[in-house]
């Protein structure tokens, strides 16, 4: 064998297409079924909608199949079996794990896992961490709080399934954490964009020590879509002296998606794993072709103690043209998710994703990483303010920063913004994922 | 890798989760039995997922 496989799976990874597809409408089959048989919620909802496991021929079936929402979630938790609801498809007392989601975007979700799920969400990182680069020799350090969101937990794991050293940077602050990577001479870690950025910026800061210097040769993002945004990325690659790799997964679905080393401008869906559908925002239609954005609707096709089938994810995303050069052959997302269907939002207008903001400031020279933006009304009309900080270094060029910040943001984005220039490190500074965009407009009445 | 290795492997495969199976019946009553051999099931289901649900596939190809 190789001294050095390229891929964590030979033969699942570089399976030709038509088999990837044959595999999962096989495992998609079983998993409805389990989700039918032993999930009194899903049993219901597919009843409704009059589907039944033997009509799941082909993925025009699959098609057929209702969406599940995070509010149906929602509403089902809290009742027995308790806390999880009737969507649980195992005895309480298999469920060896608990987790919830982050909250980001309403009442957390429960999310019940067995030690099977468990060792799967485990398997799924160990495809994300050996496509990265992580081998035995590295020595990884997790600046994470080791609390009840999934985050990097299964990172962790997958680390050690790998072989790696792996450092639990759980309860120590940034300063600690950074005098740790230093002392153990890390290779590697993972953290969100705006946690592993704002890092950097306490290093230069207020330790005076260049994180570009340190032993961090490779960082895996998630949590956030920075790692996928160009801009974002080069600050961090910058910052770090390292390769920096995207990965979106959720709670509720598991690590469904990642960067390889060659960063091919999106990210790889492990296809083995998970089923993902694109549907149009507006009409529904499943997308097959590149370059047209949707929202994604996916199914987890080997978790079991609460299955996730055909779940509406919200994450907008898109289908690449061309496959990967590294060989494998599953379907990459090109640029990654670009954002929430529910945060897409239109103002004065035209529709705006706030990661083409996040793009236009970090690639604008002499501006701090750390933004906000207020979208509200002045009378009828909407305004948009940005506040950003200028860098110590650039503040002789104040309103030459500002203008090219908004002649870029004119340009990418085709909207006017009030931008208002703040102190250095006044702006609010996240440990996990940033809440950076404010929607403060008047909704207007539903007839 | 060839089929054949494919198939010796998948072979192996089902041999340890009969083995584990039969281990969890013998333990049910052992807790230290019994309990890790949930953990080996888990583990053994992984390599199910990256090579027994592929052998069909991969068969399909040779026939």
């Amino acid at each position: 064998m190789n001294a050095d496989p390229k891929f964590w799976n030979p033969v699942l990874e570089t399976l030709p297409r038509e088999k990837i597809r044959k595999l999962q409408l096989k495992k998609f089959k079983k998993i409805f079924q389990w989700a039918y048989e032993h999930s009194k919620f899903h049993r219901k909802l597919y009843n409704a909608a009059g589907i039944k496991p033997q009509d799941i021929r082909s993925f025009e079936d699959v098609r057929r199949v209702p969406t599940v929402e995070k509010s149906m979630m929602r509403d089902i938790q809290g009742k027995e079996p308790y806390p999880y609801g009737d969507a649980l498809c195992v005895p309480l007392e298999e469920v060896t794990i608990f987790r919830q989601t982050s909250g980001t975007t309403g009442q957390p979700v429960y999310q019940p896992d067995t030690w099977q799920d468990w060792e799967w969400w485990t398997e799924c990182w160990s495809y994300i961490l050996w496509a990265q680069g992580y081998r035995p020799s590295d020595r990884v350090f997790i600046p994470f709080g080791y609390n009840i969101f999934v985050a990097f937990w299964a990172g962790h794991y997958a680390a050690e399934k790998i072989g790696c050293e792996v450092i639990p940077g759980g309860v120590l602050d940034t300063k600690a954490r950074i005098l740790k990577i230093q002392e153990l001479q890390a290779t590697a870690m993972m953290g969100t964009p705006t946690y592993i950025l704002g890092m950097a910026e306490t290093a230069r800061m207020k330790m005076d020590i260049d994180p570009s210097k340190l032993s961090i040769n490779k960082i895996t993002c998630a949590g956030e879509c920075g790692a996928s945004i160009p801009s974002t990325k080069k600050r961090l690659e910058d910052a770090w002296g390292a390769k920096v790799y995207d990965h979106a997964g959720a709670t509720e679905i598991g690590a469904w998606s990642f960067e390889c080393m060659e960063q091919p401008g999106g990210l790889h869906v492990n296809e083995g794993f998970f089923l993902v559908e694109i549907a149009d925002m507006e009409t529904g239609e499943i997308i097959e072709e590149p370059g047209r954005r949707g929202k994604m609707i996916i199914s987890a096709l080997d978790r079991q103690a609460q299955p996730c089938v055909r779940f509406d994810a919200k994450d907008v995303i898109e289908w690449a043209a061309e496959p990967c050069l590294c060989g494998r052959t599953s379907r990459l997302i090109k640029g990654g998710v670009v954002g929430r269907a529910d945060d897409i939002t239109k103002v004065k207008g035209v529709l705006l994703a706030p990661s083409a903001i996040e793009e236009v400031v970090r690639g604008v020279e002499g501006l701090g990483d750390e933004y906000e933006v207020i979208v509200d009304n002045v009378g009828d009309v909407d305004r948009i303010k940005l506040r950003v900080e200028v860098l110590p270094d650039a503040q002789d060029q104040c309103q030459l920063v500002e203008e090219e910040l908004a002649d870029q943001l004119r340009l990418k984005t085709n909207l006017r913004y009030d931008i208002e220039i703040c102190g250095c490190e006044t702006l609010p500074r996240y440990e996990v994922k940033a809440k950076r965009f404010k929607d403060l407009r008047r909704k207007p009445k539903e007839d | 890798m060839a089929p054949s290795d494919l198939n010796e492997i998948n072979t192996k495969i089902r041999l340890m989760k009969r083995s584990a199976d039969e281990l969890s019946q013998l333990g049910k009553d052992f807790p230290a039995i019994n309990r890790n051999v949930v953990r080996i099931l888990a583990s053994i289901k992984m390599l199910e997922i990256n090579i027994s649900d592929l052998v069909e596939l991969i068969h399909e190809n040779q026939t």
